[in-house]
């Protein structure tokens, strides 16, 4: 237990294991009379058997499809009675739950997502339906090249099985038996490395004893790990008549476990946080390439990446492409003063803004714990970003030369990339 | 205690602030009362690329000076335009709030350079084509296209490539002459404000714009519906939308639309989501109210296999049928109205969420309700109420437009 104060934020952050690995992080805020639940529990798309990519995806949806004593009508009803906000999906490594709720209805959602995670009904009659629309996915994202873009770039750049687009494949989705998920799911359902976070109006105690009554029961065991294989990387178009090429580049990082993360995360901010960064400034504003041009960071436990995005019309799209990789190249001789001074201030603004926000503190308290094994309070958050300064930022990125690239297209034409920048 | 606050300078710009001393932010905005309906054929789009040009500089600033700031506060900032309004906001620690509104009146009288205006003219034709690739987009603009005909809620925000290829910097600039008058705007902050302190810098900074008399042109609807198929060979999947007269944003059946709204076409636990959604027959299938100046709609939209197109469209009609002959079971009232509430409270612990619900309140309705006044209309809706809706605005007559692979 700590007490933190930032600029008037006090917040009360708690931590408990259950007996079954279950782990519990509970944030109480004072000035809210929301509450905000996450869930992460290890059955996403980088554990879905190797014949049936895709499971997670399906599984999302299905697992909400009636549970306890309700069917799929009873808990939608009952959930939309008390208000909940709500979204289930697969992402790589987690499947995620998330609510939001006024506090005072906790007690009434929290057994919901027990019986949910502990007490699926998994029917025949939801099956069909749950994997239908998971079929109807895979066609969505073909009308939506910037969607297909980020699938793409993550299963060229990643290792596998971590690159796996969450949405699998047409012929093991075809495949999928309502007996084989099931079984599935009774292989990947544990307590053990799933993480249950609450923020909000709430007290640890009471919270604490729900979350053992209703959670308590939860099976334990290792959660199910695939075998890693490198990624494909390089150069990779995909043809496409699309009104604007849509590029993608990756490039490995550190993870966000290093105690140097925060420094490229700020590095990240300087190149793209806001509008005066400088992928915006030099692309979009001085030259007016692109709408959209960004870089971000993406962690998982054990790597992680930068990846870039432009999407532009094709007679520009080379000229983008060339632009961008110029800018990373520049980067690596250094940042200005006045650019670490902005990203820095921006990013503590975040840290702040974000403490008003139930949801966002759920959410970052649980990704706090898959990354470094205890939530972190919004001082040592701000006092992370405050102690970097001009000289290690810049030491680092001499020694954190944007690698070997892997770069994706879609749209009319491939474009050339430098051989020397290609993985 | 939250306190609510309105004065109006003498220019006619009116200034409403939410003070919520137990904030840790707060949230600025300007809100100017122009968008696309307040175009013309001829400079189509110009609404959106202004909002753009808003941010290339002033007589004090170049555009880089702009971006520089608003980073240097560690401000999350943007702007957008609808068929109604265009915004510029900020959400700021409190600190920063005197060199945000110095910063955001600037910007409210731009240089508009014409070096500049050819360059974002580049960056706007980019997010055309941005939004040709999303078909979900491309459907929208049509059946408004469709539905209103020739009244101005016609028109497309970004306006088209030939409409934006052909606008002049001095086009633009009449355009903003004409709309973006002080007394055509509002200035709107929530969360923790010093009042006095933001009446003396408006005053400052904004109390010597000259008064100007906007005026905007509400000619009437002329809805007759109608159909349209939009044919794409290159879409795997079938999308549709369907639209037809709502109450307007000024209208009293507005709080009983928007539960009738959530009860048919919320994206979980709706009648569409179940006739829909839930057996699998549709990804998606929403159902929606917009409430806009002096006229309304409602509209839904889905997007199937294109073999089942067919099918789709025939429950979309049936479940509207059913409405009208049976309206809302009392639960399911009930059950919209505590999401829409609860979603209401959610968004009201953010100064950003209150700024632009107080912001556009003043614009459509020059009036201010607190949260709680507002939760407690809400609560007021019953069956009579949705039943009222339905028999004023009967989902007809109704335009359908659907964009997909198939040929008709």
């Amino acid at each position: 237990m700590s007490i933190v104060k930032t600029t008037g934020i006090k917040a009360r952050q708690d931590v408990t294991t259950l007996s079954n690995g279950l782990t519990l992080l509970v944030e109480s805020m004072p000035d809210v009379r929301s509450a905000a639940l996450t869930i992460l529990t290890p059955m996403g798309a980088a554990s879905d058997p190797a014949d049936g990519l895709g499971s997670a995806n399906v599984l999302a949806d299905w697992i909400t499809r009636g549970a306890g004593e309700r069917d799929n009508r009873a808990l939608t009803d009952y959930l939309d009675s008390l208000g909940v906000q709500r979204s289930t999906s697969a992402e790589t490594v987690f499947m995620r739950f998330n609510a939001s709720m006024l506090a005072d209805k906790l007690p009434q959602v929290l057994p919901v997502y027990g019986d949910i995670l502990l007490r699926p009904m998994l029917s025949d009659a939801g099956f069909g339906p749950a994997r239908d629309l998971a079929m109807q996915q895979l066609d969505a994202i073909e009308d939506e090249p910037a969607q297909k873009l980020n699938l793409l770039i993550k299963s060229r750049h990643f290792p596998q099985p971590y690159g796996r687009p969450v949405v699998g494949k047409k012929e093991h989705l075809t495949a999928l038996t309502p007996a084989g998920l099931r079984q599935d799911f009774a292989n990947r359902s544990t307590a053990r490395g799933s993480i249950l976070a609450v923020a909000g109006a709430v007290e640890f105690a009471a919270v604490r004893d729900m979350v053992e009554q209703h959670f308590g029961l939860w099976q334990s065991k290792e959660p199910v790990q695939m075998p890693a294989q490198a990624a494909a990387g390089g150069v990779w178009h995909e043809q496409q008549a699309s009104n604007q090429v849509q590029i993608g580049l990756a490039f490995d990082a550190i993870p966000e476990s290093d105690p140097d993360s925060i420094v490229l995360q700020i590095a990240i901010n300087i190149l793209s946080g806001g509008m005066g960064a400088r992928l915006f400034s030099e692309i979009r504003e001085k030259q007016g390439l692109c709408y959209s041009v960004s870089a971000g960071y993406m962690s998982l436990k054990h790597f992680g990446a930068v990846l870039g995005y432009a999407g532009t019309v094709p007679e520009r799209a080379q000229k983008t492409l060339d632009s961008f990789l110029h800018e990373l190249q520049r980067f690596s001789a250094g940042a200005q003063r006045d650019e670490l001074d902005r990203a820095q201030v921006g990013m503590k603004a975040r840290v702040i803004m974000n403490g008003e926000s139930s949801a966002a503190r759920a959410g970052a308290i649980a990704h706090d714990f898959y990354h470094y094994g205890r939530p972190r309070t919004l001082d040592e958050l701000r006092a992370r970003i405050e102690s970097v300064d001009l000289k290690r930022l810049n030491a680092f990125l001499d020694t954190h030369r944007a690698g070997k690239m892997t770069v994706v297209t879609i749209g009319p034409a491939p474009l050339a990339v430098p051989v020397d920048m290609i993985g | 205690m939250v306190t609510f606050k309105h004065t109006q300078l003498k220019n006619g710009m009116d200034i409403v602030a939410e003070i919520n001393p137990d904030a840790q932010s707060v949230a600025i905005g300007f809100m100017v009362k122009t968008g696309s309906r307040d175009e013309t054929d001829d400079v189509s789009g110009v609404s959106h690329f202004l909002e753009h040009m808003m941010f290339k500089g002033t007589s004090r600033r170049s555009s880089a000076d702009v971006n520089r700031e608003f980073d240097a506060m560690g401000a999350r900032n943007n702007a957008f335009t609808s068929n109604e309004v265009t915004c510029y906001w900020a959400h700021i620690l409190p600190e920063f709030l005197p060199a945000a509104l110095d910063l955001l009146a600037d910007m409210m009288r731009p240089a508009l350079h014409s070096d500049d205006f050819d360059m974002e003219k580049k960056v706007i034709l980019e997010e055309i084509a941005l939004y040709l690739d999303r078909p979900g987009h491309v459907l929208y603009e049509a059946i408004m296209k469709d539905h209103f005909g020739r009244h101005p809620m016609a028109y497309s925000i970004l306006g088209t490539k030939e409409s934006i290829t052909a606008l002049t910097r001095d086009q633009m600039k009449t355009y903003f002459d004409a709309r973006y008058g002080p007394g055509n705007m509002v200035l709107a902050v929530a969360g923790k404000v010093d009042f006095d302190e933001l009446l003396r810098l408006s005053e400052e900074k904004c109390g010597q714009w000259k008064h100007l008399d906007v005026q905007r042109q509400y000619p009437a609807a002329e809805i007759k519906g109608g159909r349209r198929h939009i044919a794409d060979p290159k879409l795997k999947r079938h999308y549709v939308a369907l639209m037809c007269p709502g109450p307007s944003a000024q209208h009293d059946g507005r709080y009983a639309a928007q539960v009738l709204a959530d009860a048919v076409g919320d994206h979980e636990g709706s009648r569409f989501y179940w006739a829909l959604v839930e057996p699998g027959l549709a990804d998606e299938a929403d159902f929606s109210f917009y409430p806009h100046d002096k006229v309304g709609s409602f509209f839904a939209y889905a997007s199937c296999d294109p073999a089942r197109s067919g099918q789709v469209a025939d429950i979309l009609q049936s479940e509207l049928k059913k409405i009208i002959l049976h309206g809302l079971t009392d639960q399911e009232i009930s059950r919209s109205k505590n999401k829409i509430a609860t979603a209401a409270v959610l968004q009201g612990e953010l100064p950003l969420g209150r700024m632009r619900n107080i912001c556009s309140r003043w614009i459509y309705n020059k009036e201010y309700k607190t949260l709680e006044e507002d939760l407690r209309l809400l609560e007021s809706v019953d069956a009579d109420a949705i039943k009222k809706v339905i028999q004023e605005y009967p989902f007809d007559p109704i335009t359908t437009t659907t964009l997909g692979p198939a040929a008709a």
